[in-house]
């Protein structure tokens, strides 16, 4: 696959100590579906920005196919985006918006009507041609937006929150459609998002932004399974973090005491014995165990909170030493009486040492 | 009687604005009415109904030619308005970017209006005189060497008077115009590869067209009732319509033909308020 | 300014519609009159003397007093309409007779101004003569070889963008003189048609119809103009002290003269004060001030001779009793007044 979007040391400074993006380097392939993640105010929207033209980098240099386009106009560049509210021209209808763009391209008028019936067509929507935005839901707008910004077949597609706007059911649905379209087209998506399952379900690659920085990038399943900061493992997934000390080192694992016991890991970091560290475990990750079941990598406290959410149950958990952590527990097809756990009922649970993370450094409040 | 007394203060909300339209719009509007069918006659006039004014309007020939110049010189008047506003407006709400010299440039273009009307008319009397300030300026460029009289008391001081006077008008409601246009729709625009001149044409003039409407009719309608400008530093051909009506209820002490006048004025006006006005609801079915 | 305009029509109807019941105020003169016809240098020490308060309020035109009685009702207990305009204050009911024996000097008047028509109805007589002078022309004394001598010189196409007349009907007297038609106050439609068209023949030589004295004065000085009619002493005086070099003149065609006249309006219950301001301005106070502020010739050259030097008591012809019946007085145009108004307007909408 060829390189098709290089970002070479890119920053954007707006005051004299104010960084919004602060030297990222990114190379985004041919036809990868690319997600930049991250809370508000990480960068990751000015990066996009950046790559449409809307804004001008203060460092750094942004090639396009090869092309140097740090500093061309948007309307010099064959990228096109899908805005966070769709930003449909009211005052025309669906059909000017979508060829509106087309017009300007040299195409000839019956060549506009096909691309335009295609593109539609692509996103269902065809019957909507003469009506205005005003008179369309939001998820109509939302796929017309799209519709217009791939019919001009751009080299890539920037996708600023395009689902932030839709609700929770829908956006779903929309989750999988996006993801749909875009291997149908084949063209290079990068999309801004906070929201991780977004970015988990759609992306090829996933890229964590942390204040201006690149926090850590990966395939979904990589950046879910070996977290590289603390900072990544609370963003994608639930984590409960407990304050761990290493006790000892062989063979690349890694015995840690938390109060009250102690878990083997596999750390991808040398620390040497007696190093305060983090320990981070996820709850669907955690086994209990049940009566007189024989396991390595336990732990052993008693429960003090349940929560219910449908596919089963979230078991607060408190350590011998007073440290709380969460397990999952799945449901039988029915649920009775016996299968929720009294309050302060004692219990055991197991972890594999691969899904025992360690951070180092102590738990941060 | 207790309901009554409940309902005092919305009887007070409600009623004041309706005793104030009572009595200072629709009774003034009435009486205007009824002169315009009253009958000329020494020493003053006298009560009738009859259409002989308003066919006076239309027999003689001067005051259809003053209604027609003075729609020329308000239709002027809104297109300079228009011309400079608007570009104006655009760098305030979309180049300008610091927020005090917005601030600032906004203020300096509406804050005339505090000014009194007469002094801001003056001050274009002594700009445009033979020995005025634009004159000495061009005779120190050295571009003329005696002092032109082309400037002032003509019909092109009007329009420059009048320009200058009811500008804010056409500013006001293009910059709240232009500054409801979400600004990603201009990026979007630039995005589907329309440089800045095309996304002018494209998008920012027609979403922002509600808003010069109703510029050109406020600058329109001021204009088309303005008698103090043709006053100050009108010429010989200019009078205007506010002037003959001013005539006909002062010197002329003929109020009959001056109320038909008026009353013809003010269908001119309103017909302008209400095409606008549909133009604008049409606008706004269109948009969001 | 349609607001603008509107509202002082909404203004006149409604003081109209609501002054109907105010009345006069009693112990206090409102006076509705031209500037200097109320000094302060004379009326605090008559206020003083008599316990009569006075108020005053400007027209800027003979054709205001009508409009503001008929909308303002019982307001005003005296006026000063000029002698073309006192027979429709009359013919308007709006003014009652004067007991000219209440008026101490009433016999030192010139006789041809106690004579007058359009002051009388009948045997009553309705006015008291004050003040008087002459609508001459002039002319800036530093832009002619040849001083201009005719009326005509006002349609000298030399001059174009350089004269300037009074936004008034008098401008159709003026244009039938230059016409040769003399009879001015009883002009014919044939001989109004003819004054108009020259009048909108001269139109393109016109640099501005003017309007107040003020604005004559600007004209002058802002160079805008070098030829116009003009109120004989008026403006001429105020150009002079600013060092603008004027020169006054009587037309070959004639001038037109003008005489202004107290009136008492009809209902007024403060007639004791009336009288009384009236005895003053026809004293050597009233007369001498008004002499000297407005530059006119006044009504009685008794009272004129006792403030005025022999020099000056001829410059403004007091001494010449005759002199006023050589200008043409203005005279009520009667029923005849809106063809003259008409011409004048349609001259002003070409």
């Amino acid at each position: 696959m060829a390189t098709i979007i290089e970002l070479d040391h890119i920053s954007k400074q707006y005051g004299p100590d104010i960084l919004g993006v602060d030297d990222i380097s990114l190379n985004v392939e041919d036809g990868e579906f690319v997600t930049l993640l991250g809370p508000s105010g990480c960068g990751k929207s000015t990066l996009l920005r950046m790559i449409g033209g809307f804004e001008e980098p203060t460092g750094g240099c942004i090639r396009l196919a090869g092309e140097d386009v740090t500093f061309s106009p948007p309307y010099r560049r064959a990228v096109n985006m899908v805005f966070q509210d769709y930003a449909l021209f009211p005052h025309m209808t669906v059909g000017d918006n979508v060829a509106y763009g087309l017009k300007l391209m040299g195409c000839s008028p019956r060549e506009i009507d096909t691309r335009v019936f295609d593109a539609l067509h692509l996103v269902g929507l065809y019957d909507k041609l003469k009506l205005y935005p005003h008179q369309l839901s939001g998820g109509q707008r939302q796929r017309i937006a799209l519709a217009r910004a791939i019919v001009r077949r751009p080299k890539v597609l920037l996708l600023d929150e395009p689902l932030s706007a839709l609700d929770a059911k829908l956006r779903e649905q929309m989750q999988t459609e996006l993801k749909q379209l875009q291997e149908k087209v084949g063209i290079t998506f990068i999309m801004v998002t906070h929201d991780q399952t977004e970015a988990l379900v759609m992306s090829d690659r996933i890229v964590v932004m942390e204040k201006g920085r690149i926090a850590q990038e990966g395939t979904p399943q990589q950046l879910y399974d070996h977290p590289a900061s603390r900072y990544v493992a609370n963003f994608i997934g639930t984590t409960t973090f407990l304050p761990g000390v290493t006790e000892s080192i062989s063979d690349g694992t890694t015995r840690i005491a938390i109060g009250g016991g102690a878990l083997d890991a596999v750390a991808d970091i040398a620390l040497p014995v007696g190093e305060a560290v983090t320990i981070g475990l996820r709850p669907e990750k955690v086994r209990l165990l049940e009566e007189g079941e024989a396991s390595t990598n336990t732990l052993s406290g008693k429960i003090c909170e349940v929560i219910y959410y449908g596919l089963g149950l979230r078991l607060g958990i408190e350590l011998a030493g007073g440290a709380r952590l969460y397990a999952d527990k799945l449901l039988p097809d029915t649920l009775s009486r016996s299968h929720v756990p009294p309050l302060g009922q004692p219990v055991r649970l197991a972890v594999q040492p691969h899904n025992v993370f360690v951070f180092p450094g102590e738990v941060e409040a | 009687m207790r309901h009554f007394y409940r309902n005092i203060p919305a009887v007070l909300v409600l009623g004041i604005p309706f005793v104030w339209v009572v009595l200072f719009m629709l009774i003034p509007y009435g009486v205007i009415a009824t002169y315009s069918f009253w009958e000329k006659k020494y020493p003053v006039f006298i009560p009738a109904f009859q259409w002989g004014n308003y066919q006076m309007l239309l027999a003689d020939p001067q005051y259809i030619k003053v209604l027609l110049r003075t729609a020329k010189i308000s239709i002027l008047v809104s297109i300079a308005s228009f011309l400079i506003a608007y570009p104006f407006a655009y760098y305030l709400v979309y180049r300008c970017r610091s927020a005090r010299v917005r601030t600032w440039l906004y203020m300096a273009v509406v804050a005339p209006l505090w000014i009194s009307y007469l002094l801001r008319a003056y001050v274009w009397k002594t700009i445009l005189g033979t020995e005025g300030v634009l004159n000495s300026f061009l005779i120190w460029t050295g571009l003329v060497d005696t002092p032109s009289p082309i400037f002032l008391y003509n019909q092109f001081s009007m329009v420059v008077t009048l320009t200058y006077i009811f500008i804010p008008f056409m500013v006001m409601p293009i910059y709240t115009a232009l500054e409801k246009i979400p600004k990603n729709l201009i990026e979007a625009s630039a995005d589907l590869g329309l440089g800045p001149w095309r996304t002018l044409m494209k998008v920012t003039l027609p979403m922002s067209l509600p808003g010069v409407v109703a510029g050109f009719t406020l600058t329109f309608c001021l204009s088309f009732g303005d008698f103090v400008a043709p006053f100050l530093v009108g010429g010989p051909d200019g009078n205007l319509i506010a002037n003959v009506i001013t005539t006909q209820f002062g010197s002329a002490l003929n109020w009959p033909l001056g109320s038909a006048l008026s009353i013809v004025m003010l269908i001119v006006v309103l017909t302008i308020i209400s095409l606008s006005d549909r133009f604008e609801r049409r606008g706004t079915a269109g948009g969001h | 300014m349609k607001i603008g305009e509107r509202t002082s029509i909404y203004a006149a109807l409604l003081g109209m519609l609501l002054s109907s019941g105010t009345a006069h105020a009693e112990g206090t003169l409102n006076l509705l009159t031209w500037e200097g016809y109320a000094d302060p240098s004379y009326v605090t020490q008559f206020e003083k003397e008599t316990g009569c308060k006075v108020n005053a309020t400007y027209v800027g035109s003979n054709d205001d007093f009508a409009p503001k009685l008929m909308a303002g009702g019982g307001v005003y207990d005296l006026i000063t309409p000029s002698l073309d305009t006192t027979k429709l204050m009359i013919d308007l009911d709006l003014v009652e007779p004067i007991d000219t024996a209440k008026i101490a000097e009433w016999n030192n008047i010139y006789p041809n101004l106690r004579a007058l028509e359009n002051i009388r109805k009948g045997d009553d007589v309705y006015g008291m003569p004050y003040t008087w002078g002459a609508i001459i022309m002039m002319y800036r004394t530093d832009a002619f070889k040849t001083p201009p001598t005719s009326i005509s010189d006002l349609w000298n196409p030399e001059l174009k963008g350089k004269i300037s007349i009074w936004d008034d009907k008098s401008s159709i007297y003026l244009a039938a003189r230059k016409n040769g038609d003399m009879n001015i106050y009883n002009l014919s439609d044939e001989q109004i048609a003819a004054a108009r068209k020259a009048l909108e023949e001269q139109k393109p030589l016109v640099r501005k119809y003017w309007t107040t004295a003020g604005e004559l004065v600007d004209l002058y000085k802002s160079g805008e103009i070098v030829l116009s009619n003009t109120w004989a002493g008026n403006m001429a005086s105020i150009l002079k002290r600013e060092g603008i070099p004027m020169t006054e003149f009587i037309p070959k065609e004639g001038a037109e003269g003008w005489v202004d006249i107290w009136m008492m309006v009809k209902g007024t219950p403060n007639t004791d004060c009336a009288y009384k301001y009236l005895n003053m301005q026809l004293s050597a106070v009233g007369q001498c001030a008004i002499s000297q502020i407005n530059t006119n010739s006044v009504a009685n050259p008794v009272a004129a001779k006792t403030c005025m030097t022999p020099e000056r008591f001829a410059e403004l012809h007091q001494d010449d009793p005759t002199y006023l019946d050589k200008l043409m007085v203005w005279q009520s145009l009667g029923d005849r007044y809106e063809a003259y108004a008409n011409a004048w307007n349609a001259v002003k909408a070409q």
